[in-house]
């Protein structure tokens, strides 16, 4: 045990989790999802600015520098709901990126009013980040940056500590994803000043655990609506959810759900407590790992088991697979996470 | 009785500690890191030396002789004894029917059976299973019939381990044969030696006699051998699932599987290989979900809290593990994966005996497939 019962975040993450309903209906209802998908930039600035307001992105900033200072137990709660409504904006990316900034964290980010993103990975297929740092300029490439098109600043991890990046130093290219939004590399030359970060490891470890939290509610909602859908679609005069073939493919994305909700709180929690570095690469690698597996299963399944309904962008199921397939890799694929994995076996 | 001391209020840790020193100073001269079950010829002496120092019936309450270990320390009890090797016994009297007679059991039952058990002068075999009752428990037909102050029993029962080597077994038996299956079923206490009573013995894969059959022919017990009243077996067998369904998901199994495996590819010289690597960090990783997945629940049973049907995800899980392991090991052994005897004399490092041990976990204590049909129905609610 690790000498640390309080049960104080299950109160916290429940009023998060309350303010959050301010941009996740409580409802489930997906159509602002649907009326946000293919337009520019992606998401929803003012969704952006509401989720400052309610301090999100402040949950993971010490106290001492004016922040929350919550948990992951905390931000994997939230993660799980902003996944389950399929949110858009780069409401995590903010959060990360203000837990690597601090007390430099721009007021107007921490409010909304200026849209903030993370900005880490050197290539895709990759999990180096430290690229960037050039004889005292900022040079060089980001990708997969979570909003780009719609963010006003970006933090940039370098081997060198974060720079603070404002739009206008940045050439964005962008590709149109799956879910409606975007997929941007983010190119740069410019002077900026580093910020000396020494836990940038640490963060992109929390951030990959709320991504995987992001993943488990996606997925648990998707199985929700495809469970509901076997109860009351009826073929050979019988509710499909009674056939066996049936019933044994979704208690096996049940296994998968429930495995990646006790890893991902777990995980959470020994990062809450005190993990030392290994545990905490382990636990992030494995938690992403398996959420990944879990979203891609349940989506594919849910599709399999409406049938032609399932195929039809008209049914809300269709949108969590094009989500679980934007999101899936980010923070590293399976191939990338077990090679990673592997190469701390023997330590 | 023993007068022990209250484990519950001892530090997990210190529990951990006692629990140690109890298995490396006290296991006899027998066995250790047995992938088969022993029988009760070579196990005696473990069990005897538990049974003196008041250790056999871990979860029993103190009153009747047992530890009365809380969940978690139950588990550090087991976890102890298995990373010592440690055989298990015959554990069917204390696991099974122990816990069951506590819950059902008259005054006169408890008195007479508990303190058999804890002594070992009973060993117990499990009797549910039927040739024509297997996934379908409710089908018994194995048929008792009171006749004055005796119920007269006739039929057969199947796959019960190391009933070779029980003096006494508990049966599922239909006593009425007018209501709807289940309702008509009644748990009765038959001795072995009973005139009437026949076994044959079955071989396993592994051409080892680990279960039998045993056959009744007129056997007559007195009416006071049912427990939990007539026509009431089915609930009283159901209600034992609770807790030890727990521990049928512990990851431990997989865990040891896990550990040598790794020897076996260190062994093997492939523990470098990338590809090799790959598929292993894939089940560690399983390995450790899994281990997570059990502590919520091992958290509940501390909290006192219930558990339910929806358990059975760790059983599924956990035995469907264990086989991928053992499949991984198979493909490492390579052209030595059929072989009969451990290579180098470390049954340890026996790729095939984990092979075939693995086999049964999917379909003893509920099948995969019916585990799957009860979590849809329970967890999932989804129609018949
Ligand atoms: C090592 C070992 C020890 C055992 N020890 C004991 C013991 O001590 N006492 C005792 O009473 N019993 C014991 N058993 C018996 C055990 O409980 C049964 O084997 C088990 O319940 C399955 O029954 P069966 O073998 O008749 O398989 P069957 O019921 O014939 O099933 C065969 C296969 O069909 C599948 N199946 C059946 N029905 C369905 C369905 N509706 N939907 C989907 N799939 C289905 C099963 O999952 C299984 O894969 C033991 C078994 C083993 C392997």
């Amino acid at each position: 045990m690790d000498g640390v019962t309080s049960e104080d975040w299950i109160d916290n993450a429940r009023m998060i989790v309350d303010s959050a309903r301010a941009i996740v209906p409580a409802d489930g209802a997906l159509d602002r999802i649907r009326a946000t998908r293919f337009k520019e930039p992606g998401f929803d600035r003012a969704v952006m600015a509401e989720a400052g307001e309610l301090g999100l992105f402040l949950m993971r900033v010490p106290e001492e520098d004016g922040g929350l200072g919550l948990g992951m137990r905390e931000v994997c709660e939230l993660a799980r709901v902003l996944g389950g409504g399929l949110l858009p904006e780069p409401v995590l990316p903010a959060m990360m990126a203000a837990s690597l900034l601090g007390p430099d964290l721009p007021e107007e980010s921490m409010t909304g009013a200026l849209v903030l993103t993370l900005a880490w990975q050197d290539a895709t297929g990759d999990l180096g980040w430290q690229g960037g740092a050039a004889d005292g300029r900022l040079s060089g490439r980001k990708v997969a940056v979570p909003g780009a098109e719609g963010a006003h600043l970006f933090a940039v991890t370098t081997s060198q500590g974060v720079a603070l990046l404002p739009r206008d130093t940045v050439t964005i290219t962008s590709a149109n994803t799956l879910d409606g939004g975007k997929s941007s590399a983010i190119t740069f030359d410019a002077r900026a000043d580093l910020i000396p970060c020494d836990h940038i490891q640490a963060v992109l470890q929390d951030a990959s655990l709320a991504q995987s939290a992001y993943l488990l509610g996606l997925s648990e909602r998707a199985l929700d609506i495809t469970l509901d859908y076997l109860r009351i679609r009826t073929q050979f005069d019988r509710p499909i959810g009674s056939f066996q073939a049936l019933q044994h493919r979704a208690t096996g994305m049940k296994i998968s759900l429930e495995l990646s909700r006790a890893a991902i709180f777990a995980t959470a929690r020994r990062f809450d407590t005190g993990a030392d570095a290994m545990a905490r690469a382990r636990g992030a690698a494995r938690c992403k790992l398996r959420a990944a597996e879990l979203a891609m299963l349940v989506s594919r399944e849910a599709v399999q088991m409406h049938g032609a309904m399932g195929i039809t962008d008209e049914a809300d199921i269709g949108l969590f697979i094009r989500k679980a397939m934007t999101e899936a890799n980010v923070f590293g694929t399976p191939r990338a996470l077990r090679a990673q994995l592997a190469q701390i076996l023997d330590q | 009785m023993k007068d022990l001391p209250d484990f519950n209020t001892m530090s997990d840790a210190d529990f951990r500690a006692l629990a140690r020193e109890f298995v490396e100073t006290n296991y006899p001269d027998i066995p250790r890191y047995s992938l088969s079950r022993l029988h009760w010829d070579v196990v005696k002496p473990w069990y005897l030396i538990l049974s003196d120092h008041g250790w056999i019936c871990p979860t029993w309450p103190r009153e009747y002789g047992g530890m009365g270990l809380a969940a978690g320390k139950h588990l550090i009890l087991i976890e102890e004894f298995e990373r010592f090797g440690a055989a298990r016994v015959n554990d069917i009297g204390p696991v099974m029917l122990g816990p069951l007679l506590l819950k059902y059991g008259t005054d006169e039952q408890k008195a007479h059976y508990l303190p058999r058990i804890l002594s070992g002068q009973d060993v117990w075999a499990q009797g549910y299973s039927e040739p024509g009752a297997g996934s379908d428990l409710a089908a018994v037909r194995c048929e008792a019939v009171l006749d004055g102050e005796e119920w007269v029993i006739n039929g057969q029962k199947t796959w019960c381990t190391l009933g070779m080597d029980a003096n006494w077994i508990f049966i599922l038996a239909r006593t009425d044969k007018s209501v709807k299956k289940q309702a008509g079923i009644s748990f009765l206490l038959v001795p072995m030696d009973a005139p009437g009573v026949s076994i044959r013995n079955i071989e396993n894969l592994e051409l080892e006699a680990e279960f039998c059959e045993v056959f009744f022919d007129n056997v007559r017990v007195p009416a006071g051998n049912i427990v939990g009243g007539v026509n009431n077996g089915w609930t009283a067998a159901k209600a034992l699932l609770g807790h030890e369904r727990v521990f049928i998901g512990a990851p431990r199994l997989s865990a040891a599987a896990m550990a040598r495996l790794e020897k076996i590819a260190r062994r093997a010289g492939i523990w470098q290989d990338p590809v090799f690597r790959d598929r292993f960090v894939a089940l560690q990783c399983d390995l450790a979900d899994l281990g997570d997945l059990f502590e919520t629940y091992v958290d509940k049973l501390r909290g006192g809290q219930a558990i339910g049907a929806d358990v059975s995800m760790l059983k599924i899980f956990q035995s469907e593990l264990y086989q991928r392991i053992s499949e991984l090991m198979m493909e490492v052994a390579a052209e030595g994966s059929g072989l009969t005897n451990p290579p180098e004399g470390d049954r340890q490092l026996h790729a095939a005996a984990t092979y075939l041990s693995a086999r049964p976990t999917t379909i003893f204590g509920g099948s995969t497939e019916i585990m799957r049909n009860m979590l849809a129905k329970a967890v999932l609610e989804l129609p018949s």
